[in-house]
């Protein structure tokens, strides 16, 4: 079977946080950290650039906006135009309250499947999970896993390069049939 | 300063302005625009009485609001023991110890009181029978009594915390910071009701028909940001001096930041909230507020109003590299700094001037008056001790904030 | 990792007095929340579901007898065409207020104590929102056309009318509860993974792996992760603000006295964290002691949350002020006469009630001894949510039963079936509620980790302590 990777564990975020530090500026650009919860400053020691999602997100909420402006417009002012307790066809301001919630789906949608969508979620199947040690990352287990497919990856080289950063276990992790 | 080695310490070059630095002309030059701007105004006076008052309330509530955002501050900070901004509360509290200059500065309004409030002639005149039910309140005595309520619990809230605060600077006691923090609760009361009553007394009486019961908060509101903005500005000009340079850091301004743009939609929510439900209402007697602001060149000022103080500063602060920029942050402070003055403009002159703007020599005078004066004791009182509260026992907390 | 004194209250790393007690590790907090929901289901869980499924049967006779008979089952009359049931849907939506509140404006402020709770109060709030929506949905009479409500072309060219406060409630309310559930199960992800891969059973590990969404805690999936949960709560703190703020205007664009102030929208969201983080403390003393969590959920927590109830409950004593000043400034004699009604009329009993619970009984909670008493804590939260319950009622039936006209002034009295919809909505709630705290885990355990000592990859080694903080944490000075 081909190989997926190395993984190694990593008693505390301390620790976790030196290690990927020497593996970013040992120059590996296919690999990750995994934590019960977010580490803070990972991403630092990890080299990664800052996530597109706000984007996604602002697009979206605009959009939700516009959408519940443009309805209420059409639907008052041309669709079925009522004169409703003397006011303008074009009451704006009893629009705000609409648009605004539509805004605000909007850009939450955006925000969870737009996470789903750049972290490839659901995933149920992953190397990883063959492992029995990685069980422990939901608990009080750090890991950093180096995949095969890293231009620079030897499994000898990976291995030592973690043992020396501080890892308590390191183990090959095989890629799934 | 504190017995941890990992900890930043605090220089006390960083802290004090030294005799003789170009920031202790300050409070002189103040002093100056400010004579100038009194002198132009009461030589001005005795031709139109009625927009001297006009003018010198408006310059009035501007930096009174200031003054009052900067103790919400500090009441704020004390109450739910906020770690980031110990660094600049110090700037705060100078702020709000101007505050017993205020009340001299009332006196050309007590003064000016017919010419300011329709109630004053209209119910000596006892023929209008709404005013007069309304008498019991507004009365002259009332109305003084209450003025000298409200600057006697502005003035001993504000000293007490200035003098305690700075004397924790060489006592170092915490016993100061629980006892602050304790009476900072029922303070905070204190100055809304104050403040809230204020508004009422202040600005909304000029129109004694109408009536609003957000209208406190909406001064409220104004008023905090406006502060905010000031407090930015302040740090930004003594960091560029050179001073606090270690001390106030990109996450400080980025908290700043944030706080600007919070309660920059605070304002507007609160602001809205005023404007639709009286529009949907549709009554007239609350209606008339906003017709006579769509009367002529008002209606251009109010939409400056609602893009200026709204939809502008939104989009500008809420990216994250603006917020962590303090030059932007200045110069977004300073525009917020002018759109209250526009929001303050818009509430009181419209009830002197109901076809249209009219900016006057009178305006510009009372605001270098008030202004400059305003300046030079801010910059006075900022010479007077540490620019941060060395004494804190939780400044190292504040000094090694970092943002998210 | 270095252990952590028992005794010592003092975090030497964030400077502050130490949230979860106990010296626990990491291992241990996942211990504490997931053990209950592993196990055997306890006798003390049926003694709160059974009578709950009992009070949610109540509720599907009561609507099913509504739907059949009409709303004439209820004691509306003219002119008051709106009691009990439009009561129930603000105190609803109100409570669920302090869910968000919890989750979202807690985390923008860096507070970091509302790790222990937000699970639990996020899922509060859904089922808040879900009670809150029955009543609009069922006091609209011919239930069978509800899809008017919503923008749906059709033949007849006809759509609802956007300008109308109902309306936007309609959105407001679905749009707070659908990101409500989306936050929480955003939230919900990692612990879901936690229970799977601490599943001893298949079953459970196929639901919780279901759900988890193969989750594997990569933190190039946390970075994006982050950013989602930043963003939700930075939308969810406008929405809580907006969604009471237009409940409130389904009154205040009226123009009867009472209705119509322009205070409304901030005075009924600060009412509605009030009530809401009441609930809240409710739910927590029980759940606390239920699941041995008082190392996590500790009297800090409590104290923070009553204080919250003493600010927010001031605001709505300023409200109520404010608006009985301006009533008698207005000159309007129409506004004077609502408020002194309220205070003297027939509905003065109310009136005191509400008084009572809102305004002068959490002024105990000036006293840390309050705070921090769980008895009192427990009685209090129970005296809120009365008089908060009986503010929405003030305010919808004395407006109404004596506005302008004297001769279509009346009076309002429930039927049985009034009190048996809000009954049954109770049973609905804690019907939702306990099965939440059977099969899921009640603390947020990934985000409580997040605020131990240890979690900070930056931690040294515990410096000596100063004087000054040990005397702050003595002090008690929180």
């Amino acid at each position: 079977m081909a190989t997926f990777g190395v993984l190694a564990e990593f008693k505390s975020p301390a620790d976790l946080y030196r290690a990927c530090e020497r593996v970013r500026d040992a120059g590996y650009t296919r690999w990750d950290a995994h934590s019960p919860f977010p580490v803070h400053g990972l991403e630092g020691a990890m080299g990664m650039k800052r996530s597109k999602l706000p984007w996604i997100i602002l697009v979206m909420a605009l959009g939700g906006a516009a959408t519940g402006f443009l309805l209420q417009t059409w639907v008052h002012s041309m669709a079925y135009p009522l004169t409703i307790s003397g006011k303008p066809h074009f009451a704006w301001p009893a629009y705000v309250p609409i648009t605004f919630e539509l805004g605000v789906l909007g850009g939450a949608l955006a925000a969870v499947f737009g996470m789903f969508g750049l972290n490839q979620l659901p995933r149920h199947h992953h190397p990883l999970f063959e492992s029995a040690r990685f069980a422990r990352f939901s608990d009080d287990a750090f890991f950093i896993s180096i995949e095969a497919v890293d231009p620079m990856f030897d499994a000898a080289a990976a291995s030592k390069l973690l043992h020396g950063a501080g890892a308590s276990h390191v183990e090959i992790v095989e890629d799934l049939p | 300063m504190s017995h941890d080695s990992s900890r930043p310490a605090l220089r006390r070059e960083d802290v004090t302005i030294p005799a003789g630095h170009v920031l202790t002309r300050l409070p002189w030059i103040g002093a100056g625009v400010g004579a100038v701007g009194l002198v132009t105004a009461f030589v001005l006076r005795p031709g139109d009485p009625k927009q001297f008052a006009f003018s010198w309330l408006f310059a009035f509530l501007f930096f009174l609001s200031l003054a009052l955002g900067a103790l919400y501050f500090v009441l704020i900070h004390f109450a739910t023991q906020a770690g980031w901004g110990i660094v600049v509360r110090r700037l705060a509290e100078n702020t709000m110890a101007i505050l017993p200059l205020f009340a001299v500065l009332f006196i050309p309004l007590l003064l000016g009181m017919g010419e300011l409030f329709p109630w004053v002639q209209g119910i000596a005149e006892g023929k209008n029978h709404v005013l007069s039910g309304k008498a019991p309140y507004l009365n002259t005595s009332f109305f003084v009594i209450r003025a000298v309520v409200y600057f006697t619990c502005w003035s001993a809230i504000a000293m007490y915390f200035f003098r305690r605060s700075r004397g924790q600077d060489s006592s170092a006691a915490h016993a100061i910071s629980v006892g602050l923090r304790r009476l900072s609760g029922p303070a905070v009361i204190v100055l809304a009701l104050t403040q809230t009553f204020a508004a009422v007394d202040w600005i909304m009486s000029l129109d004694p028909y109408w009536y609003s019961t957000i209208f406190g908060v909406y001064w409220f509101a104004g008023s905090f940001v406006s502060f905010f903005a000031l407090m930015t500005l302040m740090v930004v000009r003594l960091r560029r001096a050179g001073f606090l340079t270690k001390i106030v850091g990109l996450d400080h301004f980025h908290d700043l930041g944030k706080l600007l743009f919070a309660f920059t939609v605070f304002w507007a929510y609160i602001g809205f909230s005023q404007y639709f439900l009286i529009w949907y209402g549709n009554i007239p007697e609350e209606t008339i507020f906003f017709r006579h602001r769509l009367e002529g060149s008002w209606t251009a000022v109010s939409l400056l109003l609602a893009a200026g103080h709204f939809i502008i500063p939104f989009f500008f602060f809420m990216p994250r590299t603006i917020k962590r920029k303090p030059g932007l942050l200045a110069l977004g402070a300073s525009w917020m700094l002018a759109m209250h003055a526009v929001d303050l403009y818009w509430l009181i002159m419209p009830v002197m001037h109901p076809h249209g703007v009219a900016v006057t020599l009178l305006d510009v005078a009372a605001f270098l008056a008030v202004g400059g004066l305003f300046f030079g004791a801010l910059s006075w009182m900022m010479l007077g001790s540490p620019l941060v509260p060395v004494g804190d026992p939780r400044l190292p907390e504040s000094l090694s904030f970092e943002n998210v | 990792m270095a252990p952590i004194d028992e005794n010592d209250r003092y975090d030497p790393v964030a400077g502050r007095p130490t949230l979860i007690l106990g010296g626990h590790d990491f291992h241990a907090i996942t211990e504490a929340v997931a053990r209950p929901v592993e196990g055997k289901t306890p006798l003390a869980w049926w003694f709160c579901f059974l009578p709950s499924v009992a009070l949610l049967g109540l509720l599907g006779v009561a609507v099913s007898w509504l739907f059949w008979e009409g709303i004439g089952v209820w004691g509306l009359n003219v002119p008051v065409g709106w009691a009990w049931d439009i009561t129930n849907f603000v105190f609803w939506v109100g409570i669920g207020h302090a869910g968000t509140l919890i989750s979202a404006i807690l985390f923008l402020f860096r507070q970091k104590w509302r790790t222990s709770i937000n699970r639990s109060a996020e899922a509060m709030t859904i089922f808040a929102v879900m009670c809150a929506l029955i009543f609009p949905g069922i006091h609209v009479g011919r239930v069978w056309v509800a899809y008017f409500m919503f923008p749906i072309p059709n033949q007849m060219g006809m759509w609802p009318n956007f300008r109308s406060p109902l309306l936007w409630d309609v959105f407001a309310v679905s749009i707070y509860g659908s990101v409500s559930a989306l936050f929480w199960y955003v939230g919900l992800i990692p612990d879901l993974a936690t229970m799977r891969d601490r599943a001893n059973t298949v079953l459970r590990q196929r639901v919780y792996g279901f759900f988890a969404l193969g989750w594997r805690g990569s933190n190039r999936h946390w970075q994006h992760y982050e950013v989602a949960y930043l963003t939700l709560a930075g939308l969810a703190t406008p929405l809580v603000l907006s969604v009471h703020s237009i409940v409130s205007m389904d009154f205040a664009v009226s123009q009867i006295p009472g209705w119509h102030t322009t205070i409304f929208p901030p005075y009924f969201v600060a009412g509605a964290i009030f009530s809401g983080f009441a609930m809240v403390i409710t739910l927590m003393v029980i759940c606390r002691s239920a699941f041995g969590l008082s190392d996590i959920i500790t009297l800090r927590h409590f104290d923070y949350m009553a204080k919250i109830i003493l600010v927010t409950g001031t605001m709505v004593g300023y409200a109520y002020g404010m608006e009985f000043f301006i009533a008698w400034y207005s000159g309007s004699p129409y506004e004077l006469f609502t408020f002194t009604n309220r205070a003297m009329g027939p509905y003065a009993w109310a009136y005191w009630t509400m008084i009572s619970c809102n305004v002068i009984s959490p002024q105990v909670f000036w006293f840390k001894k309050a705070r921090t008493s769980i008895p009192i804590l427990f009685v209090m939260s129970i005296f809120v949510n009365i008089g908060m319950w009986f503010e929405r009622f003030v305010i919808i039936v004395t407006s109404l039963h004596r506005d302008f006209l004297p001769s279509a002034w009346s009076y309002f009295r429930p039927t049985v079936w009034d009190v048996s919809c809000l009954l049954g909505s109770f049973g609905l709630f804690f019907t939702m509620f306990c099965l939440f705290v059977r099969f899921l885990p009640i603390v947020a355990t990934a985000e409580v980790k997040t605020v131990l000592p240890q979690a900070d990859p930056h931690a040294h080694p515990l410096p000596e302590r100063t004087p000054v903080g040990d005397r702050l944490a003595e002090e008690g000075a929180h």
